[in-house]
């Protein structure tokens, strides 16, 4: 069983917005599902804290929500993107790119010379 | 942007916190819900695919917490709880509140209100330009001695000159004259300018236009916009108008912003002339050619880039240059500035002296308020420790509970800012309507402006939290053991000297400090009120008139008020009637320099003295007697001058010789003295004796006009104030046009002279009432707090033999030991501090002895006053009860 590892700080709003761009329309447990199942289950996501971060999006206007049903007929709250989000999640990946580059250049071997 | 949207969201989300939270647990809810399908479906049973869904989740509560978290604002909502809690608080003590807010209201009230005048005359810049760059000129001589105006060849060449400025301009400060609009003729005082004075000094204007660059002689006026108001209506097309001031045709070019009145904001003028008008509206200005007659205020427009240090270097450069061109009248002058409208260098110092002194005694009394609102919490804070204690135990953290504490005190000071300042509204509203007993306008004006309201905010509230920190800290960190146990615990065994003895010591050394002020003042007004004026003050009418503004000829204001004077003199009701050029304690006369002729230059002596012109009857209509010689009456305007002098006339220039006959000279006129009067006060109440010669008017008109115009006295028989509309009446019969003013009665005029010592006492007076109330009341706080917690201890002393009289003495005793102490340190600081009061005082000493021994003794009974009650209560302490615990 591969070792999992802790949502790091920060990366988990991107997931989200990422996983309602490729996805569409989510309720939250699905949301929770899927960003585990993406990273191949080597990531540990507290359920606890996925809520308030859905939460900050939707104050910071991202991501909106309504009660529905969910394919199983049971009530759920779903979350989708706004444009607003859109943008956000453009721009977020450009930077967290940026910023994964930079690192690897750091930390790849033998490449000062 | 996007913060701020939530920060909104968040704040709304306060409001519907029970609809959200339902709506977050049916999510959570069909959240595991989900999960628990999702695990059947992978061949669970439902009790384990339930327990490894709820393992998953983590635990639901502290999600629960997260979210609330982020969907409302904690903190915020905590501090509303806080404020809540606190104005409960507050509201079920209502009387300590009520006696706290009170408290520092006048504190604050008193502060703002001192602040406003120190504001007014000392920070706010005047509504011109931009008043960094705007400086006043003067003429200093001699090293400096301050502040002497210019002549018109001094300013000119000032102005050709020195190139710091990129203008200045000089202008006759004060011009009177009288203007009718619509109505009866009012007296009004204006200024008449160089042309450039509108574009140096870069006025606002409310209509058209200042005065166009060198044309000096335009017939053309700039109104103040009060005088716009009263006479005109406001009219919006008065430009263009011509309107008569003093009989000369003027055409209206513009009207000036309402703030605007003169460059030195304490001149009241409302119209502005080009100086080439000056001598159709006043023959007493001297000529402009003359270049050793001071007479112009000059301002000046700094080049943007030049500092005020390169400005004074340059000005000191010419005035060597000047020196030298001119020796025999600019030799040892020099030129002083400072910028305009702040307190010229010479009364600065006074001023400064005033506004400290005052500024010390309002601090004082906020300080006295805050020491008290101090002691009240903190018996209160003595009242809830236990609340306090069994909130700690159950986990309420310190910070928490200081916190709550401080914002119970900044509450109480913040409502006492707000009702300080509106106290301060009405403060200065009171100040603004005294009416300073001077010939000419002068603006008194104290406004609350924002800085007065910054001042008063930034007061309130570090006056709030400074009077929470110390019960705050305290009340705290009570001691848990004590409190749950039912005893004492702020208590700290082996502290004798609390907190609150010291805020109390301090609270009445303050007093002390306060009243000794305070007397001294009381004493200053009774002792003025004695003043021996030196003339009689019931049934005589005062009224101005000016007839020279109004084109006359001296000649025809001689005849003009010898008409005048008959025909009022044959009023019925009206004893006699007289004319002179300026009432006594008017603040102002014209003055010169006397010495007795014939005498060697060596042993000559020199004085001062003002000079009053009169007609015959003058000295028996106002009561001054006439210790020998005879009055006026049968001089000729052209024959020799005669004069009558007073007292101190003779004791200081003619060293007490008998002056009948003798001559004497001022200013290069020759007098006879033909009788000797009795002194009277001549410019102000507190004045020393001052020499004073009685001239002729009918001798004196010609050559030396009264800049003020002549003022009519009318003795009376029954009331002097019913007579005023006959007289009015009398005045326009013989020119309708002529302006009158400064129309009162003897008794409001001497009542005015009394304005100084009368505003220093009821200032020094409220402030010292009110430090002795709030000093008596802290007083009364703590020995009834130490009294409720040495209960059990009295119950014990009661029950062990002492009598009731001990115990009340026990109590008394401590009271009189924290005043005693307080008085050693109140007494002296108050000696050291009256003498800066001692420029103020009328006819006694700053170190008063009967102040200061009648100060001590008044406080300390009051002290014991307010030592009584709690020293009753402790003597009624009923042993067993006390002694009894619950």
């Amino acid at each position: 069983m591969p070792e999992k590892t802790d949502v790091w700080q920060g990366t988990l709003a991107l997931m989200v917005l990422r996983t309602l761009e490729s996805m569409g329309t989510m309720h939250g447990y699905g949301l929770a599902r899927r960003i585990e199942q993406i990273s191949g289950d080597r990531l540990q996501l507290n359920y606890g804290t996925l809520y308030p971060a859905l939460l900050k999006l939707e104050q910071e206007g991202f991501v909106r929500s309504r009660w529905g049903t969910s394919e199983n007929n049971r009530k759920a709250k779903f979350y989708e993107l706004t444009r607003a989000g859109q943008g956000r999640v453009r721009k977020a990946a450009a930077e967290w790119e940026k910023t994964t580059e930079i690192l690897a250049r750091f930390l790849s071997p033998g490449e000062e010379a | 942007m996007r913060t701020l949207r939530a920060f909104l969201l968040r704040l709304v989300d306060l409001l519907r916190e029970q609809r959200s939270e339902d709506d977050f647990a049916a999510e959570l809810e069909s959240h595991i819900e989900m999960d628990v399908e999702e695990g059947m479906r992978a061949g669970l049973s439902a009790v384990e695919a339930r327990r490894q869904a709820l393992i998953r989740m983590g635990s639901a509560e502290q999600a629960r917490q997260l979210h609330r978290e982020r969907r409302t604002l904690p903190w915020l909502e905590l501090l509303a709880r806080d404020i809540l809690y606190s104005l409960r608080t507050l509201a079920r003590n209502r009387s300590v509140t009520a006696i706290a807010v009170l408290s520092i209201a006048l504190g604050i009230g008193a502060n703002a209100t001192i602040f406003s005048v120190i504001n007014r005359f000392a920070l706010r810049p005047p509504p011109m330009g931009d008043p960094a760059s705007l400086l006043a000129l003067h003429v200093g001589h001699d090293g400096g001695q301050c502040c002497n105006s210019f002549s018109f060849p001094l300013y000119s060449d000032l102005h050709d000159q020195a190139k710091s400025f990129s203008g200045v301009s000089a202008f006759a400060e004060l011009v009177p004259a009288s203007i009718a609009g619509g109505g009866e003729p009012e007296r009004v005082f204006g200024q008449a300018v160089t042309s450039n004075f509108f574009d140096v000094a870069e006025l606002p204007m409310v209509l058209g236009r200042g005065f166009i660059q060198g044309q000096e002689n335009a017939q053309e006026v700039v109104l103040g916009a009060g005088l716009w108001r009263r006479q005109f209506s406001a009219d919006k097309n008065i430009l263009g108008r011509t309107i008569k001031i003093s009989g000369h045709t003027f055409t209206v070019v513009g009207v000036v912003t309402p703030a605007f009145h003169s460059a030195d904001q304490i001149l009241y003028t409302e119209f502005w002339v080009p100086l080439g008008n000056l001598s159709q509206l006043a023959s007493s200005f001297p000529p402009p050619s003359s270049r050793d007659t001071h007479w112009l205020a000059v301002i000046g427009r700094l080049r943007p880039g030049v500092t005020r240090a390169q400005a004074g270097a340059e000005l000191q450069t010419l005035a060597q240059r000047f020196a030298l061109n001119n020796p025999k009248t600019d030799q040892g002058n020099s030129f002083l500035f400072e910028q305009a409208g702040s307190v010229q260098q010479g009364n600065r110092r006074v001023m400064t002296l005033f506004l400290t002194a005052l500024s010390v005694v309002v601090l004082l009394v906020l300080a006295i308020a805050c020491a008290n609102v101090a002691n009240l919490l903190f018996a209160q804070a003595a009242g809830r420790q236990r609340d306090m204690a069994v909130r700690l135990a159950l986990g309420a953290t310190r910070r928490r509970l200081q916190g709550q504490m401080l914002i119970e005190s900044a509450l109480i000071g913040f409502v006492g800012g707000v009702l300080g300042t509106a106290l301060s509204l009405w403060f200065t509203s009171v100040l603004s309507g005294l009416r300073l007993p001077a010939p000419v306008p002068i603006d008194l004006s104290v406004h609350v402006d924002w800085r007065v309201l910054v001042f008063s905010f930034a007061l309130s509230i570090i006056s709030g939290i400074l009077l929470g920190v110390a019960p705050a800290w305290t009340a705290s960190r009570p001691r848990l053991g004590n409190a749950l146990k039912g005893e004492d615990t702020l208590a700290r065994p082996g502290h004798r000297i609390t907190l609150r003895s010291l805020l109390v010591v301090a609270q009445i050394a303050m007093s002390v400090v306060l009243l000794c002020i305070t007397g001294l003042f009381l004493r200053s007004l009774k002792s003025a009120a004695n003043i021996d004026i030196g003339f009689r003050t019931n049934d005589l009418l005062l009224m101005s008139v000016d007839p020279r503004v109004h084109g006359y000829s001296s000649e025809r204001t001689v005849n003009f008020l010898s008409v005048l004077q008959q025909r009022i003199g044959a009023l019925p009701g009206v004893a006699s009637a007289v004319v002179t050029d300026v009432a006594p304690l008017s603040m102002g006369n014209r003055s010169d320099s006397f010495s007795v002729d014939g005498s060697e230059k060596s042993d000559r002596s020199e004085a001062i003295s003002d000079l009053t012109m009169t007609t015959p009857g003058y000295f028996e209509t106002m009561g001054i007697p006439l210790v020998s010689g005879r009055d006026f009456g049968g001089e000729t305007a052209t024959g020799p001058k005669l004069a009558i002098v007073n007292r101190a006339f003779v004791d200081k220039v003619l060293r007490g010789e008998n002056p009948i006959g003798r001559h004497v000279t001022g200013a290069g006129v020759h007098y006879e003295i033909i009788g000797v009067a009795g002194n009277t006060k001549s410019r102000t109440l507190g004045e020393e004796l001052r020499p004073v010669l009685y001239r002729s008017l009918q001798q004196s008109v010609a050559q030396d006009p009264s800049f003020l115009g002549y003022t009519l006295v009318i003795r009376t028989e029954g009331d002097a104030s019913g007579i005023a509309r006959a007289v009015r009446n009398e005045i326009h019969a013989l020119d309708p046009a002529l302006a009158i003013y400064n129309s009162e009665t003897m008794a409001e005029h001497v009542s005015s002279a009394y304005f100084l010592p009368r505003l220093a006492a009821t200032l020094f007076g409220t402030f010292g009432c009110i430090g002795l109330v709030l000093a008596s009341v802290g007083l009364y706080g703590v020995m009834s707090y130490s009294v409720s917690s040495r209960r059990r201890e009295i119950g014990i002393r009661m029950a062990m033999g002492a009598r009731p009289g001990t115990v009340e003495r026990l109590v008394l005793r401590q009271g009189a030991t924290l005043t005693l102490i307080a008085m050693m340190l109140g007494w002296p600081a108050a000696w050291m501090l009256s003498k800066l009061a001692a420029s103020f005082l009328y006819g006694i000493q700053p170190h008063d002895a009967f102040t200061f021994t009648v100060v001590p003794p008044v406080l300390l009974l009051i002290a014991l006053a307010a030592c009584w009650i709690p020293a009753r209560r402790a003597a009624t302490v009923d042993p067993m009860q006390a002694l009894r615990t619950e």
